[in-house]
């Protein structure tokens, strides 16, 4: 039963965590976060599994994990209203050309970073944008002005 | 709006959009970081602690956490001086010294090992007037074993009881 409760508090804690954290930092996956992910995965399976190395514990701790997930994802198909709560708004950065200065704020971000997602996008200029959208996943979208 | 694309509003995507998340971010990190100054502040352990009684004759020191993590391993000290003559030094060890705990080793070892009213009875033997007896309980908390327990100790000179500490130990999970 240990290992059903640990791996729901697991599931629960960094389901937490990911979103107070900002979508803009777990979007991107340098160096440092991917060994950031790694040593977190590693610190969490100790925190589930403990000492327990049965193939029935394996089977628990992923299986507890597997529902929750499907859990988590019929939640805000099922209830608009969780959406912002679960997954978060996207959000306009940039509006007919002008950054949307507040909204940046909110997310920790720079106009630089917005000009430097939109170069990736070959848009050189964010004048040229007219909507710029970070989207729930933390990946900026670009919609040029037409013309 | 025409222009807008589909699904989003101006109202909702760029004038009230995270309106409520960024309280609710700042929120939840204040929570963590809380977490985390507790968890300095050894609010979780498991930082040892001294626990002392004394008597005429004799007085014990228990220098141990008291609040211990599951799977953590940990030292207990007993120190016991005796001021005069203890001919057959005893400690009585509540239960909870060993309940839900691996005992990986006690050193050095007790001369005899029983059991009274389910508590644990290290026998140490005697202690001369003026000498110090040090006994050492290497520990490690078993996953199982959350939540707090007592772990008394009782220092006898054979079934005469001397002097007694009261401790708890809680185990986080």
């Amino acid at each position: 039963m240990d290992i059903v409760v640990r791996a729901f508090i697991a599931f629960v804690v960094i389901l937490f965590l990911t979103r107070i954290v900002g979508r803009r930092e777990l979007s991107s996956l340098e160096p440092f976060d991917l060994i950031l992910l790694v040593t977190i995965g590693d610190l969490v399976q100790q925190g589930v599994t403990q000492n327990d190395f049965s193939l029935t514990g394996m089977v628990l701790a992923i299986g507890t994990i597997a529902v929750l997930t499907v859990f988590f994802s019929y939640l805000p198909w099922r209830f608009q209203v969780l959406r912002p709560v679960l997954e978060g708004v996207p959000t306009i950065l940039v509006d007919e050309g002008n950054v949307v200065e507040k909204n940046l704020k909110r997310h920790r971000m720079t106009q630089e970073e917005v000009a430097a997602a939109a170069r990736l996008q070959n848009v050189p200029s964010l004048s040229d944008v007219r909507w710029a959208v970070l989207e729930t996943n933390g990946q900026i979208s670009f919609i040029k002005k037409s013309g | 709006m025409a222009d807008l694309p589909d699904f989003l509003t101006l109202r909702h995507n760029r004038d009230r959009a995270g309106i409520h998340e960024v309280p609710f971010r700042r929120a939840g990190t204040a929570l963590v970081a809380l977490f985390c100054l507790a968890g300095l502040l050894n609010v979780f352990g498991q930082r040892p602690q001294s626990s002392t009684a004394a008597v005429s004759a004799a007085s014990i020191k228990v220098y141990a956490p008291t609040r211990v993590r599951l799977g953590l391993y940990y030292e207990a000290r007993f120190t016991i001086d005796a001021h005069s003559d203890v001919k057959n030094a005893t400690l009585v060890l509540h239960s909870g010294w060993a309940e839900g705990h691996t005992i990986n080793t006690i050193e050095p070892s007790p001369i005899g090992e029983a059991s009274r009213d389910g508590k644990l009875v290290l026998e140490l033997g005697h202690i001369p007037a003026g000498q110090t007896h040090l006994l050492f309980m290497q520990l490690q908390v078993n996953p199982t074993n959350v939540g707090r327990r007592s772990q008394d100790v009782a220092l006898y000179d054979g079934d005469t009881l001397l002097t007694s500490i009261d401790r708890t130990i809680t185990i986080f999970p």
